[in-house]
């Protein structure tokens, strides 16, 4: 038995990650190793069922939305590995989601505006007024194209979020789009490459990938 | 059968004895230190013989693209560094791409490997500042993921009200009446405070500063300057005691006399704009990023806390720091 769960392991890290992703016995044998490693490590902030914390910004790993990447095993191991602005070169730092209120970019009565437009986006009830006036904003003023892109489907290369998905990492109710754009983002997550073993890492990327992707 | 061997076992026991405390109790000291050396030297050769040697790694373990003397470079990194460089995704890339860009990471390897044999930390200012640098910002990292509530931008700026206030700006006149004793002055004290008090009262009066100083003999200091000069610069000027009196002045404002290492002063404030401290809604994203800074310097500065609490420094004879 240990015998063939070395070779299992050794199976896991020696595949490439498209290699894994077609291979559902080593999906479930990831996911056996990776359930205490996620218990451990990341359900403090991911939560036990894996659907994210809005109060703190962790995201919801169940889903198929990903703030970088396209959510490929490859994709994931690599935030695993170096984290996201946990300060190494090679994390996911790319771009911050700015402080438009606290900056004085936009005043109050824009930030809901462009949340009114953020709601018809996803097909939620919203005041036509201030949604147009945040489409306007949204556009010009706030700049909030040129990561998001006119089309609002977001840009993974540098972690900015599709709005038309009605997917929020930090809670989806009008006050909490408000908090977040007069707030900004900037969370973090730490890189794993110091404190997991490659195989862990593996297994916990395979795991997540395979939560997030059922066959 | 019993009765000898009752007679021949304390004879054999008594030859055995004797050996035995002719080695152990009474041992020769001349025997004492080789055989030590020996039973030693048999523990430190089975110590080393018995414990595996290092594991020399002959072939690339999974998860890794190359091993560079033992050091191992990652398949992600590398796969990683391929579509960064050449912009495609790893499946598009060549073969003649993806050869080159292992040959670069691996001679990156060597160099950075050459480095620390080199020892470039100890000898390179570049090196050293930036590994310092790295430490700080992987320490600040998880600071400033906090993103702070407007009452904490707030009381920031409350306390730091200094930084984010205009200097402010003064034209004024700085007459002086010398003292006896001083460029052949012969009034006394109290006669210059007279004269002085005098003097005030009619500036106040309206009398223009010439013919004051015509007819009291008061002189052009040469500490205030011929315009307008800023706080600090009237401070330095001026001198402490002077500045703290002109600080109180508004325009047009005559001060009393006051007392100074020179003479009897009179300040004639012909305009002074007070410092101004901005209003939080106009310096919001200055003190948000000074909030920011703060709070990375405070993390770095715990950090060197803790590494100087588990330090050993010794500083030479007549050294402090």
């Amino acid at each position: 038995m240990h015998l063939h769960t070395a070779r299992l392991e050794r199976l896991l890290l020696a595949a490439s990650p498209e290699m894994v992703e077609g291979d559902s016995g080593l999906l479930r044998f990831a996911a056996a190793q990776a359930r205490p490693l996620y218990a451990q490590h990341c359900a403090a902030c991911h939560g036990a069922d894996m659907h994210g914390n809005p109060a703190i910004g962790a995201p919801n790993l169940t889903d198929a939305v990903w703030l970088y990447g396209t959510g490929t095993l490859y994709d994931i191991e690599r935030t695993l590995l170096y984290g996201v602005r946990s300060g190494q070169d090679q994390s996911h730092n790319e771009a911050d989601m700015p402080s438009y209120g606290l900056r004085g970019i936009l005043n109050e009565g824009q930030i809901r505006s462009v949340v009114q437009y953020l709601l018809q986006l996803n097909g939620r009830p919203y005041e036509v007024q201030g949604a147009n006036e945040g489409r306007a904003l949204y556009i010009g003023t706030g700049n909030c194209a040129d990561c998001h892109g006119p089309d609002a489907k977001g840009n993974n290369d540098y972690g900015a979020p599709d709005l038309t998905r009605n997917t929020w990492n930090s809670g989806s109710d009008p006050q909490s789009l408000y908090r977040a754009i007069y707030f900004g983002e900037h969370r973090i997550m730490p890189a794993w490459r110091a404190t997991l073993s490659l195989e862990q890492i593996r297994a916990l990327a395979t795991y997540v990938y395979a939560v997030s992707h059922p066959q | 059968m019993a009765s000898i061997s009752q007679v021949s076992q304390p004879q054999r026991r008594s030859s055995v004895a004797r050996i035995a405390t002719a080695f152990l109790f009474r041992p020769r000291r001349s025997l004492f230190l080789p055989v030590s050396a020996l039973v030693v030297g048999l523990v430190a050769a089975s110590i080393g013989l018995f414990r595996p040697a290092p594991r020399v790694l002959t072939a690339v373990p999974p998860g890794y693209a190359a091993l560079v003397n033992q050091k191992g470079l990652l398949i992600s990194d590398y796969r990683a560094q391929v579509e960064t460089e050449t912009g495609k995704a790893f499946a598009d890339t060549s073969p003649a791409e993806r050869s080159r860009i292992l040959r670069e990471m691996i001679n990156e390897e060597l160099l950075v490997q050459r480095a620390v044999v080199l020892d470039l930390p100890e000898t390179t200012n570049e090196v050293r500042t930036n590994m310092a640098i790295g430490v700080n910002t992987q320490v600040a990292a998880p600071v400033l993921a906090y993103e702070p509530t407007d009452a904490e931008l707030r009381a920031f700026y409350d306390q730091h009200r200094q930084n984010y206030t205009a200097p402010g700006s003064m034209t004024l006149q700085d007459l002086v009446l010398h003292i006896g004793g001083y460029q052949n002055a012969d009034q006394t004290v109290s006669q210059a405070q007279a004269d002085a008090t005098e003097a005030v009262y009619q500036l106040r009066s309206g009398t223009s500063v010439d013919y004051v100083m015509e007819h009291f003999g008061f002189m052009r200091s040469g500490r205030a300057a011929d315009g307008e000069e800023l706080d600090f610069a009237a401070k330095l000027h001026l001198g402490d005691k002077l500045y703290q009196v002109a600080m109180t002045l508004h325009d047009g404002e005559i001060s009393d006399p006051v007392q100074d290492w020179d003479g009897m002063h009179i300040l004639v404030m012909q305009r002074h704009e007070f410092p101004k401290v901005a209003d939080f809604s106009a310096v919001r994203d200055r003190v948000y990023l000074d909030y920011r800074t703060a709070a990375a310097n405070r993390a770095t500065e715990q950090n060197l806390s803790q590494l100087r609490r588990q330090a050993n420094i010794l500083l030479a004879p007549g050294l402090s720091e």
